[in-house]
């Protein structure tokens, strides 16, 4: 048997996975977003026969018709508006808590730091439905805190169940579990020797922190940046459960478009929205992998 | 377990298909002969097991499962039923699968299909019955099987009634003017669930819409899809944001049951509920007996039967004709009416009076039909963008 170069077998090691992804998820991606210009063939035959309000082709030139009725929707505006700012807040909230709960276990330790990161990872086995649920009746109007605050003399303590805050709550109990994992981790890579040779050089723990532990935990903190974003932006059962009816995110309005509404066009082009912004996400993902990967090489 | 049912007759299908293509009779000789021959094309189906497709909340899974399905296995040995239930597919789901079958002649993977399909059923996409086929229809009410041009056989019946609490609402109101004047009267003591996650609130969207509709219209919206016409909606919609203001929270729940929840919990006085939900909840302490149910007028909540479809390329149409005339006997209409809390599809006279006295207060037989399937859809969508 001839001898292959590595080039070539590592081409054939990844070409099943990459097969696979293709078929069922590059396939399906480029049919719908053929279909949210208003081509109808193949795959999206039968599709186009149930919806409604479809925006249809036969020529080579497709129609943004679509995109139109989408975008001209002020619901729709409003609903990607708030995708983005429940995103954006829930992500920044999810670093803040999860890099300082990783940096107290990896400064001080202890029972109080390894209790701490044990409670933030028990979300993770709870599952996201009945948690939706047990938030939404925490914050209700005869909920927990507000029937704490009542015993306590505050008799109209600001209700959260059906808001976007309620929903933006959902979103950081779901993703510390992830974040706080990942950051502990990524800060116990961190050698104590540079730590201590900050400190003896006179670096105060505050110094020794920006100058050596958040450029060395770069990686990870990208990586749970990117995971969070792109785990809020397409959720579905937080948003859904614990959500006013509108505007909601994107995930439960996409969801009625094409079920509800049978509007199955409009859900695609939302998708579409959805996906690019996931493609700018995921990119600072890349760029943190290719980074690490060059790092270890060296 | 359908799907690779489906899948399974589909492959099995396809060889033949190709080399009959355009030989549309295929499969209908097949179909009419099924409840005696095996040697059919779908061969992985037995020929007197009748799948039937429950698009149904649980209570009426188990009315197929548990009472309907057992006992028709009884009163005819060697036939069978299996219920097949689908999760949250949507309506909009299964037509599309039913459509692709009919269209490409091969077996839907259903012989009867449960539910309200009005635009399969007028759209040549089920068989057409008659007194031959299934004699009980005699004792159905014309009036239901004319929007469906004889294509589905209503089975049993629900409406849509509002239940008040009467520890806060000594008299309810008895129109739906007098409904929305109380709504405005007490904010904060009413809701309706969005009209896209059930049919309660809907029927309170499309009735309010209604109130505004010119007659002639609304029965066209009724029987087809006529989007030109929705700019009657309008108004309606416009008195639907003004009660914005006066809902419970501002917000809508989602479902059927949330609503039920938050009456049973006092959280509200009033809704609008499905009669078999709440018959059955009053039944079993899902809501206090405080509750009561009654119907308004001008116009009347929706309303409607649940009809049983049978595919025209059903691989096993005769069983599943059977089945449906066994339903309709009053016997099984007797069943639903104790299991499900639903309304009989036959005349309350051939029931008995145990079972008619349930009823006291309640039209059973002046249903108002609600939209056709599309203009729902679009009711829903226009609701989600002027209303929510």
């Amino acid at each position: 048997m001839a001898r292959r170069t590595p080039r070539l077998r590592a081409l054939v090691m990844a070409s099943p996975p990459v097969l696979v992804a293709a078929a069922f998820i590059g396939l399906p991606v480029v049919s719908a977003v053929l279909f949210s210009f208003g081509y109808f063939g193949g795959f999206n035959s039968i599709l186009a026969e149930i919806g409604q309000h479809e925006h249809l082709v036969t020529g080579t030139s497709g129609t943004l018709d679509a995109y139109r009725d989408v975008f001209g929707d002020s619901e729709f505006r409003q609903s990607l508006w708030a995708t983005v700012l429940v995103t954006a807040a829930s992500t920044a909230v999810v670093l803040v808590l999860s890099w300082g709960i990783a940096l107290y276990l990896r400064l001080s330790g202890g029972r109080i730091g390894k209790m701490l990161a044990g409670l933030a990872v028990v979300p993770m086995f709870i599952p996201v439905v009945i948690a939706s649920y047990a938030i939404l009746e925490f914050y209700s109007p005869d909920g927990f805190l507000r029937s704490l605050a009542a015993a306590v003399g505050w008799s109209n303590a600001p209700v959260y169940g059906y808001t976007m805050v309620g929903v933006a709550f959902g979103q950081i109990w779901t993703n510390l579990p992830f974040g706080v994992l990942m950051m502990t981790s990524g800060l116990n890579a961190v050698p104590d020797a540079l730590i201590e040779a900050a400190r003896d050089a006179g670096a105060s723990t505050a110094r020794a922190v920006r100058s050596v532990l958040v450029p060395m935990a770069a990686v990870p903190t990208t990586i749970v940046a990117t995971f969070t974003a792109i785990g809020v932006i397409g959720s579905f059962t937080v948003p859904y459960l614990i959500g006013p009816s509108a505007p909601n995110m994107l995930g439960p309005l996409m969801t009625y478009t094409f079920e509800s509404f049978n509007q199955p066009q409009q859900a695609e082009v939302m998708a579409v929205v959805v996906f690019l912004l996931s493609a700018v996400i995921g990119a600072f993902y890349v760029r943190a992998n290719l980074r690490g990967a060059k790092e270890t090489k060296r | 377990m359908r799907r690779r049912t489906f899948l399974a007759s589909a492959l099995a299908a396809a060889p033949a298909a190709a080399t009959l293509a355009g030989c549309g009779v295929f499969k209908s000789d097949n179909a009419s002969s099924s409840a005696n021959s095996g040697a059919s094309a779908s061969g992985s189906v037995a020929p007197a097991q009748v799948r039937v497709y429950v698009s149904g909340d649980v209570n009426v899974q188990n009315l197929w499962s548990k009472n309907l399905g057992p006992a028709f296995a009884k009163a005819y040995p060697g036939f069978s039923v299996k219920v097949l239930v689908e999760g949250n597919t949507s309506a909009s789901t299964v037509l599309a699968k039913l459509g692709a079958a009919v269209k490409t002649n091969q077996d839907p993977g259903m012989d009867i299909l449960d539910g309200s399909f009005t635009t399969a059923a007028t759209g040549g996409l089920l068989a057409k019955v008659s007194t031959a086929t299934v004699p009980n229809i005699a004792n159905v009410d014309a009036a239901l099987l004319t929007p469906v041009d004889y294509a589905s056989v209503p089975y049993r019946g629900s409406a849509v009634v509002l239940a008040y609490n009467t520890k806060y609402v000594s008299t309810p109101p008895k129109t739906l003017d007098e409904l929305l004047a109380w709504i405005t009267a007490n904010p904060g003591k009413f809701t309706y669930n969005s009209p896209n996650s059930g049919g309660s609130g809907g029927a309170f969207v499309a009735t309010t819409l209604a109130k505004y509709v010119p007659a002639a219209d609304q029965a066209k919206m009724v029987a087809g899809y006529v989007p030109n016409l929705e700019g009657d909606w309008n108004q309606g919609f416009a008195t639907l944001k003004g009660l914005g203001s006066s809902i419970y929270q501002h917000v809508y729940p989602n479902g059927n049951q949330a609503v039920l929840d938050l009456l049973n919990a006092g959280s509200i006085y009033m809704a609008p509920v499905w009669s078999d939900m709440a018959l059955a909840a009053l039944a079993d302490g899902g809501l206090p007996s405080t509750v009561k149910l009654t119907t308004i007028t001008d116009p009347t909540f929706t309303g409607g039967a649940a009809y049983l479809g049978v595919p025209n390329n059903a691989a096993n149409k005769a069983a599943a004709l059977k089945l449906v005339n066994w339903v309709l006997e009053p016997a099984q209409q007797e069943t639903i009416v104790n299991v499900l809390a639903g309304y009989p599809a036959i005349k309350t006279s051939l029931l008995s009076s145990a079972v008619q006295s349930r009823f006291t207060g309640l039209d059973t037989s002046n249903l108002r039909a609600g939209y056709s399937t599309e203009m729902s859809t679009d009711m829903n969508s226009l609701w989600q963008q002027k209303v929510a």
